[in-house]
């Protein structure tokens, strides 16, 4: 059994002497640890949840949307620009080496659909045959546009997953017509239920009809809204991403100086997007955590230095029995990592079940890890030697002559 | 086994200088019992810290074992504090939060012993007639029997030298009685004893005295015929047919040669 050991055997039998003031101590290293755990959770569990999301989307997705406006997801509302058209879609798959499929899409708000007695208010996306493979949107019922549906300008609609369920209730919808504004279309396909993206699309509520039927028949207006294209390789979409956005300025005749009337976008940006969205909260917590920490060390100074004034006897005593002034240091020292430690390791706790809160209730994605335990651990060690060391300098350089004759106490 | 020579310790307060010893020679052989009398401000709390390793000398020679205490370094003197010497304070100093058995073992923490820490303290205890008592608390415990703990802290590492500070001082007579013929059966089990104390009567139940007078030593004699402690105790309980029999128990053993001390003392 050596000395250490001893030492700390003691520094824990002070702690728990005295409950009350130790978790006084530990309380603002609670609070930071907490923070910092959340911070470190939440961090995690929207870098994963944004690398699924892009994942699902695709690494090998290009979107090109119309207009100047670097809008990386979807606008809220409808607006009609005038910049792309089908054909830069037939350009792109003509020209660039890199494509697999490209798909022009034209869409739009508020269109009011009927069957029976039911009606519904959704958005209509026209689209060609290749835009479920791009976007990776599987039909649960029935299938997909077809070649011929968008040639002939065929009146078919495949149909979000609560859209159908609104309209049919349970029953299978394939085969059954429905009204879109006037026109009366067939139903094709339902969309296996995929859900409202981070972004704050609902892929679940939409019909999707082809593209030549919704800009002749429905919509009345030949530009799109977006082009979307799925590249063969994706390590070399970036230049890609640079081969169609120069292919459209040369089509579209924008001078050198000017700006796009379009916005690329690749995985990159949309991944970035959404951990920018996600940093507000961050950089609360991480602050909060910051101010707990230093605060707590603060609190824990003072304790300390209390303390030693109060156990100034103690002191003179251990130094009279044999204790060297590293002794007291150590022990001193001891203490501070204890009550840091056993803070931190309780904050962690706390942090980790707020993460998980903040998960449960839908306001973060948080993912557990033993990386905030660390963080946690090394910041209130780091805590105990820095606001620790004074108190216990102190302590140990006491004069055991003079502590014993200290009157009080 | 104490070798003082000339020994001088000056305060300097700014520009006052105080000198507390002035001078100090005397030689404590093995096995003595030396009682270091004085008033207050005689200097014997400076020479107490001084003895006991606390402080160093202004001036002078102290060997203590064949040790030079002048010239140790901060954590020489730790370390012979610890094996070479056993305190006694006049406040007990016990640690409030611990039982009697953690407050003995305190010096055997920076001891670097073999880990058999709590047998040592447990005969510690039993040496001063508290064998039962070693799950108490200081604030369960009486004065005397507080003494008593601190004594068996003393007693924990085989100090060569047991040094007192007024250890009688903040008890009634019984119980200094009962710490003093403690004291005396460790006498005559051979250690070295060093008791301060401005108390006459409690000087006379060590073997030679010393007196300490405004830093210089004024006397320095065999006691002729010493009180013994023991015999006093017995009279008081002889006289007090009153007292909690407990007690009296307790008082005898752990003044007699006994070492398991039955029953327990006053609740």
């Amino acid at each position: 059994m050596n000395r250490t050991f001893r030492l700390l055997r003691e520094a824990v039998g002070t702690l728990l002497s005295n409950p009350q003031r130790s978790f006084l101590m530990m309380l603002g290293l609670i609070i930071g640890v907490a923070a910092l755990t959340a911070v470190i959770c939440i961090g995690e569990g929207t870098r994963a949840r944004v690398m699924d999301m892009v994942a699902k989307q695709g690494w090998d997705l290009i979107m090109v949307r119309a207009g100047a406006v670097r809008q990386v997801f979807a606008p809220t509302t409808d607006r009609t620009i005038a910049s792309l058209v089908e054909a830069d879609a037939q350009a792109i798959e003509n020209t660039i080496g890199n494509i697999r499929y490209v798909s022009a899409v034209q869409n739009q708000r508020g269109w009011e659909v009927v069957f029976g007695n039911t009606s519904v208010k959704t958005r209509i996306f026209g689209v060609g045959p290749d835009w479920h493979y791009i976007r990776r949107r599987p039909v649960e019922h029935g299938e997909f546009i077809s070649e011929s549906d968008v040639v002939n300008m065929s009146k078919v609609a495949v149909l979000g997953f609560r859209t159908a369920k609104v309209l049919f209730g349970g029953d299978n919808p394939v085969g059954q017509t429905i009204r879109i504004g006037k026109e009366a279309f067939q139903v094709k396909g339902v969309f296996v239920e995929a859900g409202i993206t981070p972004g704050g699309d609902d892929w679940d509520d939409r019909i999707v009809i082809p593209l030549t039927t919704a800009s002749r028949r429905l919509f009345g207006r030949l530009y799109l809204e977006q082009i979307v294209i799925q590249v063969r390789d994706a390590r070399t979409l970036p230049r890609t991403v640079e081969q169609v956005q120069q292919l459209l300025r040369e089509r579209h005749q924008i001078r050198s100086a000017a700006e796009d009337d379009f916005f690329v976008r690749g995985p990159e940006d949309v991944k970035e997007a959404a951990l920018t969205t996600s940093s507000t909260l961050t950089t609360l917590l991480i602050a909060l955590a910051a101010v707990a920490l230093l605060a707590g060390g603060v609190v824990i100074m003072n304790l300390m230095l209390i303390s030693v004034s109060q156990r100034v006897h103690e002191i003179g005593l251990r130094r009279a029995l044999g204790a060297r002034q590293r002794d007291i240091l150590g022990q001193f020292l001891i203490e501070a990592l204890c009550v840091t430690l056993g803070g931190g390791a309780l904050g962690a706790a706390c942090g980790v079940l707020g993460a998980a809160l903040l998960s449960w209730a839908g306001v973060a994605t948080s993912r557990i890890s033993w990386m905030p335990f660390a963080a946690a651990m090394l910041a209130c060690g780091l805590v105990a030697l820095v606001f620790g060391l004074y108190p216990a300098r102190k302590a140990s350089r006491m004069d055991p002559a003079v502590a014993l004759k200290t009157k009080g106490q | 086994m104490i070798d003082v020579q000339n020994l001088t310790k000056r305060y300097a307060k700014g520009a006052v200088v105080t000198e507390a010893l002035g001078g100090v020679c005397f030689r404590v052989e093995k096995g003595e019992f030396v009682a270091i009398m004085g008033a207050s401000g005689s200097g014997k709390t400076t020479l107490m810290h001084i003895l006991g390793g606390l402080d160093r000398p202004t001036s002078g020679t102290y060997r203590l074992d064949g040790l030079d205490m002048a010239q140790a370094t901060d954590d020489e003197l730790s370390g012979i504090r610890n094996r070479k010497i056993g305190f006694v304070f006049q406040q007990f100093y016990l640690l409030d939060r611990a039982d009697a058995l953690k407050n003995v073992m305190l010096p055997l923490i920076y001891a670097d012993g073999a880990g058999d820490d709590d047998a040592r303290a447990g005969q510690a205890l039993a040496a001063v007639g508290l064998g039962t008592r070693t799950r108490h608390r200081p604030a369960e415990l009486s004065g005397g029997e507080q003494q008593r703990v601190a004594i068996a802290r003393a007693l924990v590492t085989n100090p060569v030298l047991i040094l007192a500070d007024e250890p009688t001082g903040n008890l009634d007579v019984r119980n200094g009685l009962e710490v003093l013929a403690i004291f005396q059966r460790l006498h005559r089990e051979g250690r070295t004893l060093v008791m301060i104390t401005h108390d006459a009567a409690v000087a006379e139940h060590a073997s030679r005295r010393i007196v300490l007078q405004d830093g210089r030593i004024t006397g320095d004699q065999p006691v002729a015929s010493p009180r013994d402690a023991h015999a006093e105790l017995a009279r008081m309980t002889a006289n007090a047919p009153g007292m909690p029999a407990g007690d009296q128990g307790t008082a005898a053993n752990a003044a007699g040669m006994a070492v398991n001390a039955p029953g327990s003392g006053p609740q």
